[in-house]
């Protein structure tokens, strides 16, 4: 039993190698998993038109980036945008908040995250709300498989 | 005395650090790792423009306007022309091979004449936003970038 006690038969503690890298796996497979997640908040349902053609993300506009999440509810035939979990019914209402992030940031760039069952008109209705807060740069996201 | 004797050598044994079990283990997690890298679903994007009003310091040329219009059907005109099938669940159908072989000639054609080429996308107000990055991808592969996009059809 003295080898799983980490101390010698003096009872001076001892350096275990094996437990060491034990737990430097465990904090490496925790860092791999946190750095893959989406800075963006973005919305895990919505299910992404699949495009093998897109072009991958440039990780330095990431901090430039609004993620727009349009979800279709084809129960109700509804969409449900949502920006930084807060789901706006009226557009309207993002107008300001789009204007006082280009004001801040001449860069930001406008992620349409849109299930791939919605309506075009849906999608339109979002790039005029886009277009009438001065943001010109669109981005439209899908999934590589 | 004996017993004291065994129990130092039990110690002695386990104390090292054992290689086989760690190279084990390492392969097990690098197994996991492959095999998990193959299921990954990576988020892509297709960027384009608004069209703004900034004022440009030189005179600008217009570029060939090509119209393509998606119906609520998933049917695809370039130019009023029909191309490919409705049927969006096919691999055939999501690839519009017909939409990227004509687009890519036209590139082609602009640029020979040194001429730029801007694609309006007419799409339906129930066509599926689906159908609508299924020609944005079209668009890719005939390297086009130059894409507006407007959700009624065109009068």
């Amino acid at each position: 039993m003295a080898s799983g006690g980490g101390g010698t038969e003096s009872g001076e503690p001892e350096f275990q190698i094996a437990p060491m890298i034990d737990v430097l796996l465990v904090l490496l497979i925790f860092f791999m998993s946190i750095t893959t997640a989406e800075i963006l908040k973005v919305d895990q349902n919505i299910v992404l038109p699949v495009s093998p053609n897109a072009k991958p993300r440039d990780p330095e506009m990431t901090k430039h980036e609004i993620a727009i999440n349009v979800a279709w509810d084809m129960a109700m035939s509804k969409a449900h945008v949502k920006v930084d979990d807060q789901v706006y019914d009226n557009l309207a209402d993002l107008v300001p908040r789009f204007t006082a992030r280009r004001t801040k940031d001449d860069k930001v760039r406008a992620v349409i995250r849109a299930d791939r069952l919605l309506p075009a008109i849906e999608v339109q209705r979002v790039l005029n709300t886009v277009a009438e807060s001065g943001i010109s740069d669109i981005s439209f996201a899908a999934s590589n498989k | 005395m004996r017993k004291r004797n065994r129990h130092k050598q039990s110690a002695e044994v386990n104390l090292g650090f054992q290689i086989a079990p760690m190279v084990d283990v390492v392969f097990v997690i690098m197994l996991f790792f492959m095999v998990l890298a193959g299921a990954v679903k990576v988020e892509n994007a297709h960027n384009t423009k608004l069209p703004g009003t900034q004022e440009a310091a030189t005179a600008t040329t217009m570029p060939d306007e090509i119209a393509i219009r998606i119906e609520d059907d998933g049917q695809v005109y370039l130019n009023e022309d029909p191309l490919d099938t409705t049927d969006i669940t096919s691999d055939q159908g999501k690839m519009l091979p017909e939409l990227a072989t004509n687009l890519n000639q036209l590139r082609q054609s602009s640029e020979a004449s040194k001429a730029e080429v801007l694609v309006t996308i007419y799409a339906n107000e129930q066509a599926k936003y689906e159908r609508v990055v299924d020609v944005l991808d079209a668009l890719s592969r005939a390297k086009i970038s130059n894409v507006t996009f407007q959700a009624v059809a065109p009068e």
